[in-house]
């Protein structure tokens, strides 16, 4: 029944709980760490929304705790027995309670300044433009993406020759039949540095969310509704994020990352991603895409194979990701698997892996011939993989060694 | 039986609802008894009190099952205990139980059995409708849970369950159905309970019994009543399009027909977060009862804790929006829910503070019903504040959906809601009983339970702030979650073992009961009027209905203040308590009819999803049992009264000698 020591034990816990948390906290590699930001929004977006509303709390909580210890160890009494001494009995204190509701009414105003100042922050748009040249001729471009969510993947979608806005969007309504983009891709999000990018964020079946922690906050995408956000980075780097709107049975495998690139390194990018799919000329590759050609066209597009003729799988999500430059990007599988080993060579393991049973790696939903959610088991034979391995690692120009690196997670 | 009347249940003297024959004949009401059969029809508050919370603790355990295989899969990375699909069903029924099979019926428990004796009446307002909303709720309850069984697995869309995801496209199997059927089930239940309680606290309160003279527990059980009448409605509203969407292609949450999928998180959030209040003001009301026993001490501020429920109740209907600040409304929507969300923490603030001045100046004895009740207000506190670093908008595009969130409302309605209730378990167990819990096991139940539970929910702070997205049955290793995620497992198995403690502790004070002095009517020399009758609680409450004079009239009736204002006793606990000896008190006859009307509605249930005709059998079943109840008379003075051939006439419902007495 005596209570110190526990209760001793108990403080000494929290405490080394507390310390352990505060070193873990700052010392950890974290990829998706929210008090990392890297770009102007997400940095003014943590100094001014999150940082001092936390150190109000901490104050606010230290100064509850301090007290509520403080009254513990001053009023505590073992029993009751043989003591018939009451204490004062306050009803109450009219002035001091109105007091402390003032006091929260003024704290929680002083938040709510903070809220009103930072809002815009990630609200406000700038309308800055930048020259991208596209087919050998120059055109002004609002840096603006089009963001797609699927079951479990992303698509990022770049109209340079006919840009669109958000009102273009909304007025078209549908997420399913986009218009034609310059360059369709997934997985990984290419920006140039320096820039605000507007984000045009939608979806083709489920609530998805759309997440770069050292970027900016999210913000979900609704089927068929065009919601605006921006993203910024500051500098050259490799970007991680992961879909955070329950989404369904592969909702922990969707994730997605974000590549700023120096204006000239992006404009490079831009040259070969606008190029139609690279023509195989080896043998297995050859071979390789005949098996695309036969089976994978039901759902996927190769610029320059199928885009003539393809028409939507019958997939409750309506697509599936564009491989036309499929090798050009570090990541497959909704951003789960890198392309490339640390040394740069082709991750053959994970591709063929992927292509032998993708639902062993990434829960999906199948009811054959009828409903596809996520990519189905094919049931490929050895030689359809080497061969579609030896045509899909062809696809486009291999991404930059650093690139290649920063997909590494350790 | 007019709830107009002053006193509706003092019917006068008679033998204990008991009586020879039916003159209407084929519907004969069955006699209150002390065998299994009477559970089954009883209409005593107490009873249907005790079958709510103990229903509840069964499905505690279930509910905790799921969180251990929730965080056994998430112990490491990669994990593959469970599976995605397993794992999505498994969260989304832990959610479900917790809030609608734990800790809704635990409240309700206490509602029903603690709000008759706070305010001095013998039982609810409408006895039998009382058990009608305990048996909808049991067949909900396992309504819901046999979609293990026969529907395919649980729901697997989140507690919340979004549209679109929540379409037959996207969750085939009829886990959904039996969540969307189910919850309007359960939705009956509280509804039923709601109106029963409020009425309750109207109508039946003792004489004197003013609303500012009731227990601050039985006023924050009423706001919760209001509260549920209010977002229930709600909820089955959008409950009942997603049953039409999933079982008749109703398209009312379909985007491709034109729908917005956003209709959906507005009708859930609407109810959704006065749910939040639901869960809480209870356990805001058992510390406040808890607290100024312990510091010997009135509460402080009856005024201001009873207005700041009311202040919450009431804003807790315009700050649901701040659940959807990433889904794309528009920035004054934003600002303006983030603004109602920032000024909601004041009453809660308030609450506090006034607790804090409790127990400033007391003696506090640290039983283990006050250790948990402070517990209870330190880590709401803490749940409270990391809402208000989310409250501001901007800061919660980063935190939504991570596990800081969790985190937080973990704090809230465990650190809040289940400390509360335990810590108002140890303290009435004796009352409802007759003996206490051994205060020994009862420490170690409490400081393992704060230590694991602030284990399990303290490092999801910082996995959230490290980017740990919810609802994800997996995580990659190197993202620097592998760590914490290994320390909240073992905190939830410290959790575990808590519980466990505490049935055993519920199994070893029975035990040793007989062996043990019994607690006597007022064990805590505590303030309140069920503190006044015997331990148990007899089963007509009060030998003659208290008058009342003031708050905390129980107290009263021991101490006063002398002149110097210090307190002296005027009277023993035995002079002032009444001794439960009253026979022939007229009560409510019991009836299996809620009973029978309960069965039917799951009937319903299954006869949606599988086949319609099963509907049919379950609606017939349904409506012929409300018939019967409808023809059931209402009570049988007569037979009631056959002991006292004084009162033997039908119409002697107005006693002159009871309940009047100073």
């Amino acid at each position: 029944m005596r209570t110190s020591r526990p209760l001793n034990r108990v403080l000494a816990w929290v405490l080394l709980l507390f310390v352990a948390a505060i070193a873990t906290g700052c010392a950890s590699d974290a990829e998706l760490d929210t008090f990392a930001p890297q770009g102007p929004i997400a940095r003014e977006l943590h100094s001014r929304g999150v940082l001092p509303v936390f150190w109000i709390a901490a104050v606010v909580f230290v100064g509850i705790t301090v007290a509520m210890v403080w009254l513990i160890w001053r009023h505590r009494v073992s029993s009751y027995e043989g003591d018939d001494q009451w204490p004062a009995q306050t009803h109450g204190h009219v002035p001091l309670e109105v007091g402390w509701t003032v006091g929260f009414l003024v704290t929680m105003a002083a938040v709510a300044v903070l809220m009103l100042w930072s809002l815009p922050t990630v609200d406000a748009t700038e309308a800055n433009t930048m020259e991208v040249a596209v087919d050998g001729h120059s055109v002004t471009w609002e840096p603006t993406v089009v963001v797609v969510g699927n079951q479990w993947w992303w698509e990022f979608r770049y109209y340079f020759s006919d840009q669109v806005d958000l009102a273009d969007l909304r007025a078209h309504g549908d997420a399913k039949t986009l218009p034609p983009a310059d360059i369709v891709t997934s997985g990984q999000m290419m920006i140039p540095t320096g820039e605000e990018i507007e984000l045009i964020i939608t979806s083709r079946d489920v609530i998805h969310s759309f997440w770069i922690p050292a970027l900016n906050g999210k913000r979900d995408a609704v089927p068929n509704r065009f919601s605006p956000w921006k993203i910024e980075a500051s500098d050259p780097g490799f970007y991680f994020g992961q879909c955070t709107e329950f989404c369904g049975l592969s909702h922990s495998r969707m994730r997605m990352q974000t590549v700023a690139l120096s204006p000239a390194d992006f404009q490079a990018w831009v040259d070969d991603t606008t190029q139609d799919a690279t023509e195989p000329t080896d043998p297995a590759a050859l071979a390789g895409l005949e098996v695309f050609s036969g089976i994978c066209t039901s759902c996927h597009v190769i610029e320059g194979v199928n885009d003539d003729v393809f028409e939507r799988a019958d997939q409750a999500s309506g697509a599936a990701p564009n491989l036309t430059h499929f090798a050009n990007r570090s990541t497959f599988a909704g951003a789960i698997f890198n392309t490339y080993n640390a040394d740069g060579s082709l991750n053959r393991v994970q591709l063929e892996a992927w292509l032998r049973n993708p639902g062993d790696l990434k829960a999906n939903y199948t009811v054959p011939g009828e409903q596809y959610r996520g990519m189905p088991d094919l049931d490929l034979s050895e030689q359809q993989i080497d061969d579609l391995v030896a045509y899909l690692s062809g696809l486009g120009a291999r991404p930059a060694d650093w690139i290649i690196e920063a997909s590494q997670v350790e | 039986m007019a709830i107009t009347e002053k006193t509706p249940l003092e019917l006068g003297p008679g033998d204990t609802a008991r009586y020879a024959e039916r003159p209407l004949g084929v519907f004969t009401r069955p006699q209150e008894g002390r065998g299994w059969r009477d559970w089954l029809s009883t209409v005593d508050h107490k009873r249907i009190g005790i079958l709510y919370g103990a229903s509840a603790m069964f499905f505690f355990l279930v509910g905790g099952v799921e969180a251990l295989l929730i965080r056994l899969q998430l112990a490491a990375p990669e994990g593959s205990v469970l599976g995605a699909d397993v794992y999505n069903q498994v969260y989304t029924m832990h959610g479900v139980t917790m809030v609608f099979l734990f800790i809704m019926p635990l409240a309700a428990a206490f509602a029903n059995y603690f709000i008759p004796l706070q305010i001095g009446a013998r039982d609810v307002a409408f006895p039998r409708l009382n058990a009608l909303s305990y048996w909808i709720w049991l067949s909900g309850a396992i309504f819901l849970n046999t979609s293990w069984i026969v529907g395919g697995g649980g729901a697997d869309c989140g507690w919340f369950c979004y549209s679109t995801n929540s379409g037959v496209a996207f969750s085939p199997s009829h886990g959904v159905d039996f969540y969307a059927i189910g919850l309007q089930i359960l939705g009956i239940a509280s509804l039923v309970s709601s109106v029963n309680l409020i009425v309750t606290c109207l109508n039946m309160r003792a004489p004197g019994m003013t609303l500012m003279r009731m227990p601050v527990l039985t006023w924050m059980l009423l706001i919760t009543q209001f509260l549920l009448l209010f977002a229930l409605p709600v909820i089955t509203v959008a409950l009942f399009l997603l049953m039409f969407d999933r079982l008749f292609d109703a398209q009312f949450f379909n985007p491709d027909a034109g729908a917005d999928p956003l209709l959906w998180q507005h009708l859930f959030w609407i109810f959704g977060h006065p749910e939040v209040y639901i869960i809480i003001l209870p356990a805001f009301g058992v510390v406040s009862e808890i607290i100024p026993t312990f510091s010997r001490k009135p509460l402080f501020g009856y005024e201001f804790m009873v207005f700041s429920g009311i202040a919450i109740g009431f804003m807790g209907w315009g700050v649901w929006a701040h659940h959807m600040f990433v889904s794309g409304m528009g920035p004054i929507s934003v600002a303006a829910f983030s603004l109602s969300t920032m000024f909601i923490a004041v009453p809660t603030g308030v609450k506090v503070l006034n607790w804090l001045a409790t127990m400033w100046g007391g003696k506090l004895r640290f039983t283990v019903a006050m250790k948990f009740a402070v517990a209870t207000v330190a880590m709401f506190t803490i749940g409270g504040l990391s809402g208000v670093t989310h409250s501001v908008a901007p800061a919660d595009t980063q935190q939504t959906d991570t596990y800081y969130i969790v985190a937080h409302f973990h704090y809230v309605i465990f650190g809040g809601g289940v400390l509360g209730l335990f810590a108002g378990l140890y303290f009435w167990w004796p009352k409802v009983w007759g003996h206490f819990l051994n205060e020994r096991l009862g420490n170690w139940n409490f400081w393992i339970m704060l230590v694991g539970f602030n284990l399990t929910f303290g490092p999801m702070h910082i996995l959230g702030l490290q980017g740990m997205s919810r609802r994800i049955d997996t995580y990659a290793r190197g993202y620097g979650f592998e760590f914490w995620n290994m320390a909240a497992t073992v905190g939830s198995l410290l959790i575990a073992v808590s519980v466990l403690i505490f049935m055993w502790n519920v199994v070893k004070s029975k035990r040793d009961a007989p062996h043990l002095p019994p607690p006597g009517p007022d064990p805590w020399d505590a303030r309140s009027l069920e503190w006044s009758i015997p331990s148990p609680v007899p089963t007509h409450n009060f030998d003659t209905v208290p008058q009342v004079h003031g708050r905390d009239e129980w107290w009263h009736s021991k101490y006063a203040e002398n002149d110097e204002g210090q307190v002296v006793r005027v009277a023993t606990t035995e002079e002032a308590a009444q001794t439960g000896e009253a026979t022939g008190v007229h009560l409510p006859s019991p009836s299996f009819w809620p009973l029978a009307v309960a069965v039917g509605l799951p009937l319903i249930g299954y006869g949606l999803i599988f086949n319609l005709w099963l509907a049919l059998v379950g609606a017939l079943l349904t409506i012929a049992s409300l018939y019967s109840w409808a023809m059931e008379p209402v009570d049988d003075p007569d037979a009631a009264h056959d002991h006292h051939e004084e009162h033997h006439e039908a119409g002697d419902a107005e006693p002159d000698d009871e309940g009047d007495q100073p």
